[in-house]
């Protein structure tokens, strides 16, 4: 076997189930790519090895004692440094957290430890969960493993960067208007955003209520869908999480998508995305039109209403969360953060009502317009080739930067509005080497038809499988 | 009084939060475009409009 820090989610709990690998070999693996390459990405915010280390430990002697294992025996994992941990320190990415010690876990984490997994490290992440490029203050800039002066994405850098160069097998990121989309875009690895309501966010740092999600970065569709299959479903600690059952995802992975509808936008999305990045998702349509797909071309409605809406719900919400630490240490947050939490208390409390009050009648006449033409819908993650760290850095850049740090994710926050599961999947790269990530959405609880059709293109293709340079020396 | 002038009294009135920094003046000046945005759309919300329509609307939309 190659190093076992390459393997997949899956055939790294494989491996262990069938013995030929233990969950002490995989945390070491784990361990020598974060030493050899964290120096150049800066994507862990702490490590605790110790306990780790007897996590792996524990998980063999299960497995030796031949006892039921779960999903994940012995997988050694590392999460966005915002999911709570009994006992474990939960930065947040901030100052203001950096000595927070949580005395309750998240449901998802009791979710993940239930399957067998164990946490080894928290990752670096936007500060708050609240940009798209991974910029940090507080702990340092995350760095693309691609190359090295551009964005991570965000606000899940530290997920991205080390999914991509075989730190973790997966991890836990959060998407309020991207976050999980486009760390996993830039970095060159697969990501899915679910459902609104479909995974608890008991015991997760809070950004939005209205728009937060949890879901996975990992390196194939078929991670993604371990992942989901074992942290979806109703959470009595979480009474906004759904009832509604949760599927086999993994099971419906089987290639098929003929007479498959794939939804491409002729009037956004796509139309404001630079030329390689268009190519890119073009080439990517073609392979799944070779497996069958019908390919629809359509023109998206209530882009005016979405536009006004999107970015009114989660801004007024971290605004009202954060509005004490604004008012006595505003100087504690970076200035790209409380500049943008400060306009939130501009917005006036109508607009809000309006934007939440749309929010279902959106829905229901985009998902009837649509929904009615394709199956999925694919564009483009991040619409742009890759800016640098510099390139959208506000608290440094002239005036103007604001713009560009903004136009990161303008294509993943229209479906944080409508509720919608959409992954992000590599699928070329751009003129400077860096990853370009194709967008799949469907309709709400169609989790399983987004990773459906991302399994069948990986079947394909190859670019999920490619690995940053920094992460082979 | 200017838009970015209203707005920064407004934000210390409401809220007795002051302007941190020159990027968040402009952040708080560009509200602007999201006032022409809501413009675009005005008319849209009708009387019985309210944001617990969304769950449901997540039910009703699935397949």
């Amino acid at each position: 076997m190659s190093d076992l820090a390459d393997l997949s989610l899956v055939a790294a709990a494989d491996a262990v189930a069938k013995r030929e690998a233990t969950s002490a070999e995989l945390l070491e693996a784990c361990l020598r790519r974060l030493d050899a390459v964290n120096d150049k990405i800066n994507a862990t915010i702490w490590v605790d090895r110790e306990r780790a280390r007897e996590a792996a430990a524990e998980a063999d002697r299960a497995v030796r004692s031949g006892g039921r294992l779960g999903k994940l025996h012995g997988v050694p994992l590392a999460h966005k440094d915002m999911y709570y941990q009994a006992g474990r320190p939960c930065t947040c990415g901030s100052a203001i957290r950096r000595d927070f010690v949580p005395s309750y876990s998240a449901t998802v984490i009791e979710r993940l430890a239930a399957a067998g997994s164990f946490t080894f490290a928290g990752l670096n992440m936007a500060e708050f969960a609240q940009n798209p490029t991974g910029h940090n203050r507080a702990f340092g800039d995350c760095h693309n493993p691609w190359n090295l002066p551009y964005i991570t994405g965000g606000s899940s850098s530290g997920s991205g960067a080390t999914v991509a160069t075989g730190v973790t097998y997966a991890s836990l990121g959060s998407d309020t208007g991207g976050s999980i989309r486009l760390p996993a875009s830039a970095c060159g690895v697969t990501g899915l955003k679910p459902t609104q309501t479909r995974v608890s966010r008991y015991g997760v740092m809070p950004l939005s209520f209205s728009a937060d999600n949890v879901g996975p970065l990992a390196r194939t569709a078929r991670d993604c869908a371990r992942i989901l299959s074992i942290i979806a479903g109703h959470d009595a600690r979480d009474p906004t999480s759904a009832q509604e059952p949760v599927p086999d995802y993994e099971a419906a992975l089987d290639g098929d998508i003929r007479g498959m509808r794939v939804g491409v936008p002729t009037n956004a999305f796509v139309d404001i995305a630079d030329a390689p990045v268009v190519a890119a998702l073009e080439e990517a349509v073609k392979v799944l039109a070779a497996r069958g797909a019908r390919i629809v071309r359509l023109k998206l409605p209530l882009m005016a209403e979405i536009g006004a809406y999107v970015g009114v719900v989660s801004r007024c919400e971290a605004a009202a969360i954060h509005a004490r630490w604004m008012r006595e240490r505003a100087q504690d947050y970076a200035v790209h953060l409380s500049a943008r939490l400060y306009a939130g208390y501009g917005i006036p409390a109508a607009y809000y009502v309006e934007a939440l009050a749309q929010r279902g009648p959106v829905l229901k006449e985009f998902a009837a317009e649509v929904f009615s033409q394709c199956d999925v819908l694919a564009t483009p993650t991040i619409p742009m080739c890759l800016p640098t760290l510099a390139e959208t850095d506000i608290d440094h850049g002239p005036p103007g930067t604001e713009q560009k740090f903004m136009a990161v994710s303008v294509n993943t926050r229209p479906f944080n509005y409508l509720g919608l599961p959409a992954t992000s999947q590599p699928c070329g790269f751009d003129p400077n080497g860096l990853p370009i990530g194709s967008q799949l959405a469907a309709r709400p609880f169609a989790e399983t038809r987004v990773l459906k059709v991302a399994d069948a293109y990986q079947r394909d293709t190859d670019w999920h499988k490619r690995r940053p340079t920094v992460a082979k020396s | 009084m200017d838009f970015r002038k209203m707005t920064e009294a407004a934000i210390g009135a409401w809220h007795g939060i002051q302007v941190p920094n020159d990027a968040a003046a402009r952040m708080a000046a560009d509200l602007e475009s999201t006032i022409r945005a809501f413009e675009a759309v005005r008319g849209r919300m009708r009387f019985e409009d309210e944001p617990s329509s969304f769950e449901a609307a997540l039910r009703e939309t699935k397949e």
